[in-house]
């Protein structure tokens, strides 16, 4: 090669060397000029500027570090950077909406950041320093952050108790429990009842075979057009316990046949007085004296009934028991009276208390419900079925157990299969690419499938046996939340360590008083150590509470205490001698250990006392804004017109000294009373008196009768 | 030739770089109440719902157990003991009255009740009953669903 040549190429390759050196400093400045623009560290210089910006610099900046910031936690599984860019989090001066995310504070909660980290609740990718990375799902992570709306569910992964704090959390676990979700599907911490569903043995005896029909292809509580849930055609805040299964015609037509055929063990039938028909038969008031028992005893405590009310009608009443606007057209006649009489005796887990009917109640009721709560164009739309054909019951007895009816329902003689529906206790954790979509056209996350899921099981499987249930818009978020929380065991011991476990409640009273209290259902409305309903006070004290003798009256003749309540004890009409049993046994042992009744002596009050009570209740507490005495008061407390014929002195100074110290959830505000002042009001509502025995009006007096007729 | 292909490989290798920094997925357009702890209907507009955040929600929940039964026309139980009362009580959502007053009168007057400063003594004191942060919560969830909405003074130090 020539030397002049040389010095030519010498002269591009320069160039050459000269362009690419320059581009190789450009692409070697790339990667220091990417890492500066992170996005971790623009969070960080952001947050140094919004800090020079306030004035409380000094405080946001204290800790301030340029580096990643990180929460290990290494029991929990938690490798945390969330407060990398999460920078005020602590700060408790950045709370609230005017300050701009990332860094405004979290709101006060029972745990420090600093010793739970963020994605044991939140969920989330913790090492991860990208917006994308940390909070949605990547094909590497398929654990997104959890919606704030759900959130609640993260407390109930550890809280199996319920929390006050949670509302939406228990909400959902009671909608499990009650629309007997563990009839078909595992979900630990709700214990499957003996029997979820009533007993189908002897339906055949109860209703017709075109009401079976009608039922089943719709179940009486339906979704409307509006979104509304309605029973029988009356809006309801309710959710329906039987939920609306896909069947054909000739399904329906078999299993109609099938369970109209259950007659196993026929509740022998009750063949009222013939005297008190033939008295009562031609009464012209015959209806409307039922309708007045049928109300006076409460049944409308725990069934409800459509009524009118100002032009709109609307469903009036309790849902412990079922619906019975339109039930004359439903049940039989005899299979009604026999019901009535003994409920336990044709279904023994039903929460129905055994009343002490005198016939004369019991014809004047069954009257008043077969003729009156019914309706004659609820059979209309059910072809002519006639009489079950082989084919037809041979059908619907494996209808029965492959739709999966016998997980909730017994009929004597079949098994069901165990564990029906999928096991749901990891459900809550499961990842995205876990779960079926079908062609459902729905975000593929977890929130949406088990919201889509439980709206329409079809729309995510074709050929899924879940039924159809109907939801307000709360109630399934309140649902979603409950199965969220449910992620299985917790992966590491020291998550296991903080399980708060469900606190097991139970009662088990013994002798006569358990007798009574089976056969008249206390628990169903009343609490007795944390076991049984949230409908009545708690009675776990009332022997503290209340005198002997106010006890035995109340029981024998109930009236509410309680002004603005439309659900009331029920009339049980009841013996002497049970009345006298709940008494003695809630007066000897229903006692609170610091509450002794036995010590407070009437005598210790003077007329000065009672004369400065009575001016502490009207002026300086003005005790009346929520409590009645006489006819004036408010309606928030209870009545007090007989607080010295019911209450006890020692649990009156007892409860003014500190009312959450006896009922822990009561609304009676604590107050600070003196030592003498709780004297004086107690001193005072002692003086209250006024007769709680039934008055002298004609319903009263026939009441009274209805008692005595009953005589057991 | 070989020059443009070498300048242009170079190019692309800085082109391929920088474009790995900014990819940025969209941002899913996310419903406001996915974000809010609860909700509250607005008492005189029950379409528009109100979002919640924990503070204001716990506050929601105090409210329906303790305060309603006076300070609402609709109870969880049916009717109200507002109306039997004189003085008639606030409605909590009555914007009206309630904005005008700053957030330490309404802690004073839960926390001590009416009498202490100067209103009627049918409000009692809850301030052996709830938590100042209890209270704080209360007054928070009055803040959010008052009608005219409420806004708050402008605070010293924030701009």
């Amino acid at each position: 090669m020539p030397a002049e040549q040389m010095g030519k190429l010498t002269d591009r390759m320069r160039l050459i060397f000269a362009v690419s050196s320059v581009v190789f400093l450009a692409v070697l400045a790339i990667s220091p000029f990417k890492d500066f623009r992170r996005e971790w560290k623009q969070y960080k210089r952001s947050y140094v500027r919004f800090a020079q910006g306030r004035a409380d610099t000094k405080r946001l900046l204290a800790d301030y570090r340029p580096n990643i910031d990180q929460i290990w936690l290494p029991g929990m599984n938690v490798v945390d950077r969330c407060t990398t860019c999460h920078q005020g989090i602590t700060q408790a001066s950045l709370g609230g909406k005017g300050v701009p995310q990332p860094f405004r504070a979290h709101p006060a909660i029972p745990h420090n950041v600093r010793n739970w980290g963020c994605t044991v609740c939140h969920r989330g990718q913790g090492p991860a320093t990208e917006v994308a990375e940390a909070h949605e799902s990547t094909l590497a992570w398929e654990q997104p952050a959890l919606p704030t709306h759900f959130i609640q569910a993260s407390c109930g992964t550890c809280h199996q108790d319920n929390l006050p704090q949670t509302p939406q959390l228990t909400r959902g676990r009671k909608l499990l429990e009650t629309l007997n979700c563990q009839g078909c599907h595992r979900l630990p911490g709700i214990e499957r009842p003996a029997m979820l569903g009533p007993d189908l043995t002897n339906v055949g005896t109860k209703v017709s075979r075109e009401w079976i029909y009608k039922w089943l292809k719709e179940p009486r509580t339906i979704l409307d057009k509006d979104g509304n849930v309605t029973v029988n055609g009356y809006e309801t805040e309710d959710e329906p316990r039987m939920p609306k299964f896909r069947l054909t015609e000739t399904e329906l037509r078999a299993l109609s046949a099938y369970l109209s055929l259950q007659r196993a063990a026929p509740v022998a039938t009750y063949k009222i007085d013939p005297r008190v028909v033939a008295t009562w038969s031609k009464n012209p008031d015959l209806i409307s004296q039922g309708e007045l028992r049928f109300r006076q005893m409460f049944c409308s405590t725990c069934h409800s009934l459509a009524v009118v009310r100002a032009g709109e009608t609307k469903l009036i009443g309790g849902d412990i028991g079922p619906e019975l606007t339109k039930v004359g057209s439903k049940v039989k006649t005899d299979w009604l009276i026999a019901w009535l009489r003994d409920p336990q005796g044709y279904l023994s887990h039903t929460r129905m208390p055994r009343y002490g009917w005198s016939d004369e109640d019991l014809y004047k009721v069954t009257q008043y419900i077969t003729t009156k709560l019914t309706d004659s164009d609820l059979l209309t739309t059910v072809p002519n079925l006639g009489q079950p054909t082989d084919e037809e019951t041979q059908l619907g007895r494996r209808l029965f157990l492959e739709k999966g009816c016998a997980s909730c329902h017994v009929v004597e003689g079949l098994n069901p299969q165990k564990d029906f529906g999928p096991d749901l206790s990891a459900l809550g954790g499961k990842n995205a690419s876990e779960l079926e979509f079908g062609a459902a056209k729905i975000p593929h996350n977890l929130v949406s499938y088990i919201q889509a899921k439980l709206q329409d099981p079809a729309t995510v499987n074709p050929a899924a046996r879940m039924p159809q249930y109907n939801w307000n818009q709360a109630d399934l978020d309140a649902i979603t939340t409950a199965l969220l929380s449910l992620k299985g065991a917790p992966a590491t011991s020291a998550l296991q360590n903080l399980v708060v476990p469900r606190k097991e409640v139970s009662f088990h009273p013994a002798g006569q008083f358990a007798e009574v209290y089976e056969r008249y259902k206390c628990y169903a409305c009343h609490k007795f150590n944390g076991y049984g309903g949230d409908l009545a006070p708690d009675l776990t004290y009332e022997g503290s509470r209340a005198q002997r003798q106010w006890l035995v009256d109340f029981l024998k003749n109930p009236q509410t205490l309680r002004p603005t309540l439309i659900l009331r004890m029920p009339q049980f009409n009841m013996s002497d001698k049970d009345a006298a049993a709940l008494a003695d046994y809630m007066t000897m042992v229903l006692q609170h250990p610091e509450v002794n009744p036995a010590q407070g002596d009437a005598k210790q009050f003077t007329l000065a006392m009672v004369t400065l009570g009575k001016q502490l209740y009207e002026v300086k507490y003005q005790c009346q804004s929520c409590h009645t005495i006489g006819g004036s008061g408010g309606y928030v407390g209870p009545n007090l017109s007989n607080a010295g014929g019911w209450l006890t002195p020692a649990w009156i100074e007892a409860w003014l000294s500190n009312p959450q110290a006896l009922v822990p959830d009561t609304i009676q505000p604590r107050r600070n009373f003196t030592y003498d002042e709780i004297k004086a009001l107690t001193a005072y509502l002692m003086t209250l008196r006024e007769s709680i025995k039934p008055q002298k009006s004609a319903s009263g007096a026939r009441s009274q009768a209805g008692v005595t007729g009953a005589g057991r | 030739m070989r020059l443009r292909i070498c300048f242009s490989a170079l190019l692309w290798m800085t082109l391929a770089g920088i474009s790995g920094c900014r990819k940025h997925p969209e941002t899913s357009k996310s419903d406001h109440l996915l974000a809010a702890y609860d909700a509250e209907a607005d008492w005189t507009d029950a379409q528009r719902v109100i979002p919640l955040n924990y503070e204001q929600a716990q506050g929601k929940r105090i409210f329906y157990q303790q305060c309603v039964w006076c300070h609402a026309d609709a109870t969880p139980a049916g009717p109200s003991n507002r109306s039997n009362l004189t003085p008639v009580p606030t409605v909590l959502n009555d914007g009206a009255t309630l904005n005008t007053e700053n957030d330490e009168f309404l802690r004073d007057i839960i926390t001590l009740g009416g009498s202490a400063v100067g209103k009627s003594a049918m409000m009692p004191p809850y301030g052996r009953m709830l938590s100042a942060e209890e209270i704080r919560s209360v007054i928070a969830f009055t803040r959010a669903i008052a009608q005219p909405p409420y806004q708050p003074p402008a605070r010293a130090g924030s701009q």
